[in-house]
């Protein structure tokens, strides 16, 4: 299929969100975005961990730790569900890693990761590691499942500029703030641009799909001041 | 999954979003959330939202006549959504003060508080909130709203620590924005958590609470909450919102349900909900009042209350203050409401007051089923995300002292057949 579009396949992909100081998020972010804020003063840290079953490089797992900011609205345009900025990406495989370097320009630790999907009844833990070392496990629950279609929004920087990838989830969703799960996040290098003490540790949401496609328009340039 | 997005490109559809999404938009036009949000909202109405803000055409009794926005039909029903928790609002003594005062002083204050706004009938009701609260002195407010946002922001300056309950209403996460403090949530009643976050404070420390909570109905856990901000040297504020003139020996609040009036340093309440009126009101010492007269920005720019309403409020206060079989009622249906709904497998939650969620879980279905209770004859109103956690929607019911026993069992079968019928209840 030639329409510019680049499509991977998941069997799993899950999320939690969970509140952190904005004073955190900012540090984080680039000077163009802003933080999504639940509360005043607090924002939303993100951490998805995908299972990826068909790509042009093949299967891999994959760790995102992103911060909920602002999707960018236009008129006649589909309205995002929601945009993040992923300010560390990880892979399990180089390959995974210098393509999306080189097509999104996620920025990557640049080790090989291990991810590990360890399913428990409602139960997915996912647990993450580094260098023979924890980096992070992320366990989230499940409710009910439906079909969806949502779109998101990624915001990417580097030295070139900066960046917005169009992304459309597709596949079986569960959606739920029941607080099911929980993030263990390990003292590794990893997760440094994080207060790990002040990321509530309990999800106040968690999003788990299964089964299905995730789609990228072509990496569109924004200008920034 | 491609087609059906392909379908949905470019439009908006209510299944899809919620008001969440069309709060945040980053862009070039502050106008480029509103074409979404308003194909959303005609999408919205029909499918259950024009449940919310139908006209009543007649006084907030426990009986109204209401505008089906969807057909413009005039419908009576039992009214299970109004406030008015002891039937104050529309009582002779009440109504006969406001027209008195409408007579003598007109339509409104015609001005500041604190310039040429205060009449005596407004002196009056600050009077006899501060006996009422057995206090030195109260301070008037045009609303509840705008009692929070100026009290918070009157006392806590930026490099202060305020410390809120998570489900704390938005007037207070208002005031704590407008204060410019460090504000820290706290999970909802867990004193626990509150001493974690107060552990990492500095500055002035102020925790805030309320009395009872307005979409859950549960009661604050006042003593343990008191004893770690006190151990921690931060001051205590709540909110009595949904709570004065209905809890305690003498209905002063949730702070003297517990014995704990002189615990906790500042009073706040409303005049919109058990009194059924309009207005806010903050009290204590002398000095503190004098203070926020000073500095309770919400207050002294804005109107004062009109003469009419403080009139009524004052008639109000009074048979609030003599008739204490009325809260005795109210809780005898309160108790009566918990048992028929218990019995009938209905959840409420954790309410252990006059506010009492009926929880559904399902957003999905939350608009059908209150649509069905509406065309059986209840008044009520559901409440979705992300007024509440997604698939915590409930319908929200206010139980009023002015009930009788019949319309309470009315309500219950009534709600109890439709949730049987739609599968929420066995």
């Amino acid at each position: 299929m030639n329409d510019g579009k680049t499509r991977y396949g998941y069997a799993d992909a899950i999320s939690g969100f969970f509140e952190f100081p904005t004073e955190n998020a900012r540090r984080i972010l680039p000077s163009h975005l802003e933080p999504v804020e639940p509360h005043h003063g607090t924002s939303i840290f993100a951490m998805t961990v995908f299972d990826f079953n068909e790509s042009m490089v093949g299967s891999y797992g994959e760790v995102v730790m992103a911060v909920i900011v602002s999707p960018l609205v236009k008129p006649g345009e589909r309205l995002p569900k929601s945009a993040f900025f992923p300010y560390q990406v990880a892979t399990t495989t180089k390959a995974a890693r210098e393509h999306a370097i080189e097509r999104w320009h996620l920025p990557h630790w640049m080790e090989d990761v291990d991810v590990r999907f360890e399913k428990n009844g409602h139960l997915v833990t996912a647990h993450v590691a580094s260098g023979g070392d924890a980096v992070a496990d992320l366990t989230i629950g499940d409710h009910s499942w439906q079909p969806v279609s949502h779109l998101y929004q990624s915001f990417m920087k580097n030295d070139q500029g900066a960046y917005l990838a169009q992304i459309v989830m597709e596949g079986q969703q569960s959606e739920h703030e029941e607080e099911l799960g929980k993030l263990v996040l390990h003292d590794h290098a990893f997760n440094k641009p994080l207060e790990i003490g002040e990321v509530y540790d309990v999800p106040f949401r968690e999003l788990w799909m299964r089964d299905g496609k995730q789609t990228f328009d072509p990496l569109i340039t924004l200008q920034t001041v | 999954m491609e087609a059906a997005h392909k379908k949905e490109a470019g439009k908006t559809a209510f299944a899809e979003y919620d008001y969440s999404n069309f709060y945040y938009g980053a862009g070039d036009d502050p106008l480029n959330l509103l074409k979404p949000f308003s194909e959303w909202y005609a999408e919205a109405l029909p499918n259950g939202y024009y449940l919310y803000s139908e006209p009543l055409q007649t006084a907030p009794t426990t009986r109204v006549t209401v505008k089906n926005r969807k057909n413009g039909k005039l419908v009576d029903l039992l009214n299970l959504a109004s406030y008015n928790y002891l039937g104050i609002s529309y009582r002779p003594e009440v109504k006969q003060a406001a027209i008195a005062a409408i007579e003598k002083y007109g339509l409104g204050a015609s001005g500041s508080p604190i310039l040429s706004g205060t009449l005596d009938i407004h002196k009056e009701l600050e009077d006899s909130v501060a006996s009422f609260k057995d206090k030195e002195a109260a301070i008037l407010f045009p609303t509840g709203y705008s009692a929070n946002v100026g009290f918070i922001s009157a006392l806590m300056r930026a490099g202060d620590s305020i410390l809120l309950d998570q489900y704390s209403h938005a007037s207070i996460v208002d005031g704590a924005i407008l204060a410019k403090s460090k504000t820290t949530f706290f999970r909802h009643n867990n004193p626990m958590d509150l001493e974690r976050k107060l552990l990492k404070c500095t500055g002035k420390k102020l925790v805030v609470v309320e009395g009872v909570y307005s979409m859950d109905g549960d009661v604050c856990a006042l003593p343990e909450i008191v004893e770690v901000a006190k151990r921690h040297g931060a001051r205590i504020l709540i909110d009595e919102a949904h709570s004065t003139f209905l809890f305690g020996q003498n209905g002063r609040g949730v702070a003297e349900h517990f014995g704990l009036d002189k615990e906790v340093d500042f009073h706040l309440g409303t005049f919109s909900k058990s009194l059924g009126g309009q207005g806010g009101f903050v009290c204590g010492s002398k000095d503190l009042i004098d203070y926020v007269n000073a500095f309770g920005r919400s207050r002294f720019f804005s109107c004062n209350l009109a003469p009419m309403i403080a009139a009524g409020l004052k008639a109000g206060l009074e048979i609030a203050e003599n008739e204490p079989e009325l809260r005795a009622k109210l809780w005898s249906n309160v108790a009566y409401m918990r048992r028929r709904f218990a019995e009938e497998g209905i959840d409420i939650g954790k309410s252990t007051s006059q506010v009492m969620p009926v929880l559904i879980n399902n957003d999905a279905r939350v608009f059908a089923v209150a649509e069905k209770i509406q065309d059986r004859g209840l008044y009520l109103q559901p409440v979705t995300y992300p007024a509440v956690p997604k698939h915590k929607s409930r319908l929200r019911i206010s139980i009023s002292a002015a009930h009788t026993e019949a319309e309470l069992e009315f309500a219950t079968q009534t709600i109890g057949s439709v949730l049987r019928e739609e599968g929420i209840i066995q």
